[in-house]
């Protein structure tokens, strides 16, 4: 711990110097040092972060300052991005005085880090707006979204009411999926749908896993769940790996849904090989699970694609 | 001094009590069990499985088991019944429709030797909810008169407010330590 203190004091003051010591051997800020060494994706963009954070200098608190107001009005969207961050750049070029003739490709490339950070943070307030959207009954849309949800797993089965055992088929707890969202709220309801609207091979094959006759599990509440994991997992950064090094977008709530989605299905894959007594112990398989998922997040170059595979169990 | 007293003894040192918190789903288990932790109440999930926490109150070392109340979770309530001091059975005050089922539960449950001699706390959860039945209707309901197996008694609580959680809690322990602590 005093070695931590001392640690932390000491890097406090010789960052400056040893950041000092680079620019004048280097010809680089700190900025173009990452942005060219480091690998494009989490590492890059999560080293970018931490200096701008770390940063001293009075208007790079400013830009970061005014990029977070952004996302806090929800204003950080692609439309915009080029009225907001190109002041934001041309104040990091005039501070750290870059020449852009000479170092063309730094630009794209912190814009590219400055749009995948502040889309995170926009998406961390965004899924917290919708897990405190508490499932409300009397709300028909909320309604829909549970019907929905019924008939893309169950396509076969009508549902005889509203409130009905029937719920039980694809893991709620009662006759009425309406409590069973807890603290979770809609997120946990659209995480759900997403998962068996754009993954319809992928939910069928867990939910057909949760019916197995010694294995089985109730579907949507390990999917709430689940859907409580990945929310930890985004609020406390740990899901930058993820969101960072996707190819498919920056990180939005469809991206969030994803990493659900591979999670819903890693989870299952690990259930059924653990070869479980019964189903007291999930608490234990659950807790492995995020250990795992930690533990691959922690390293700044994975990339977590489903592989879907077919078995016969 | 016979074995058990020895045993007594060993315990005394510790002070260690085995709380296991029961009742149908969405009753509150979790949320009272983070509440009376002073963690924070808005993010629970259902459970599935159970919780454990391991608490200091009044200087004694609490053991919390919360399991799960859903249906099929039910049958296994009986792998956490061995060396329990006290039962916490959790209803949903606001829940008249199933309680029925929660009545039904609790006298099976009671009926277990394994948890003979244990003290029953009966929280009447969600009592500040509109709707929410009063202490006297639930124990009716529940048939608490008619039972001299247990120590026992009922306290309408909110895990949201707080709302008596605390007295319950520390009432239950009273009983517990003046059962197996005192004997020498």
């Amino acid at each position: 711990m005093l070695f931590l203190n001392v640690w932390s004091l000491l890097h406090w003051y010789l960052r400056p110097l040893i950041k000092w010591f680079l620019r004048k051997t280097t010809r680089l800020c700190e900025l173009q040092r990452i942005c060219y060494g480091d690998k494009a994706g989490a590492q890059r963009t999560c080293a970018v972060e931490n200096s701008l954070m770390l940063s001293r200098t009075r208007d790079i608190k400013e830009v970061v300052a005014f990029l977070d107001a952004v996302v806090l009005e929800r204003r950080f969207i692609p439309a915009n991005f080029d009225d907001i961050l190109k002041p934001s750049i041309s104040i990091i070029f005039r501070i750290k005085k870059i020449n852009t003739k000479l170092h063309p490709s730094f630009a794209p490339t912190l814009k590219r880090c400055l749009q995948q950070i502040w889309s995170y943070r926009q998406l961390v307030n965004e899924v917290e707006e919708l897990r405190r959207v508490q499932y409300d009954s009397d709300n028909s849309d909320h309604e829909l979204k549970l019907l929905k949800l019924w008939s893309l797993l169950q396509p076969n089965e009508l549902l005889e009411g509203r409130v009905t055992k029937q719920w039980q088929t694809i893991g709620f707890q009662g006759d009425d999926p309406k409590t069973d969202f807890r603290g979770m709220g809609l997120l946990g309801l659209e995480n759900l749908l997403y998962f068996a609207t754009e993954y319809p091979q992928a939910s069928t094959h867990v939910l057909s896993h949760s019916h197995h006759p010694k294995y089985g599990y109730t579907f949507a509440i390990v999917g709430i769940n689940l859907t409580s994991m990945a929310y930890y997992l985004l609020k406390d950064g740990s899901a930058k790996t993820y969101m960072f090094n996707s190819k498919i977008s920056l990180p939005n709530i469809n991206l969030f849904h994803r990493f659900y989605c591979y999670l819903f299905y890693e989870f299952d894959k690990m259930w059924i090989e653990s070869k479980p007594e019964n189903i007291m112990e999930f608490s234990i398989i659950f807790k492995k699970f995020d250990i795992a998922i930690r533990s691959q997040l922690s390293d700044p170059s994975t990339v977590f694609r489903i592989n879907i595979e077919i078995d016969n169990i | 001094m016979g074995f058990l007293t020895i045993l007594k003894k060993l315990r005394q040192k510790e002070k260690e009590m085995r709380i296991l918190m029961l009742g149908l789903d969405n009753a509150g288990k979790t949320t009272i069990l983070k509440r009376f932790n002073g963690e924070p109440i808005d993010t629970i999930s259902p459970t599935l499985g159970f919780n454990i926490k391991t608490l200091e109150h009044k200087g004694f070392k609490l053991n919390i088991w919360d399991v799960g109340g859903q249906k099929s979770l039910r049958s296994y309530w009986k792998n956490y019944f061995e060396s329990t001091d006290g039962v916490v059975w959790v209803v949903d005050s606001a829940d008249w429709r199933r309680l029925g089922d929660c009545a039904k539960e609790l006298h099976t449950l009671l009926r277990e030797e394994r948890l003979a001699g244990a003290t029953l706390l009966v929280f009447a959860n969600k009592s500040d909810l509109p709707g929410a039945l009063t202490v006297e209707e639930i124990k009716e309901a529940l048939d608490l008169d008619n039972i001299k197996s247990h120590h026992w008694r009922i306290v309408p609580s909110s895990a949201v407010t707080g709302e008596n959680l605390l007295d319950g809690v520390d009432w239950m322990l009273d009983d517990i330590a003046s059962r197996i602590f005192t004997l020498d």
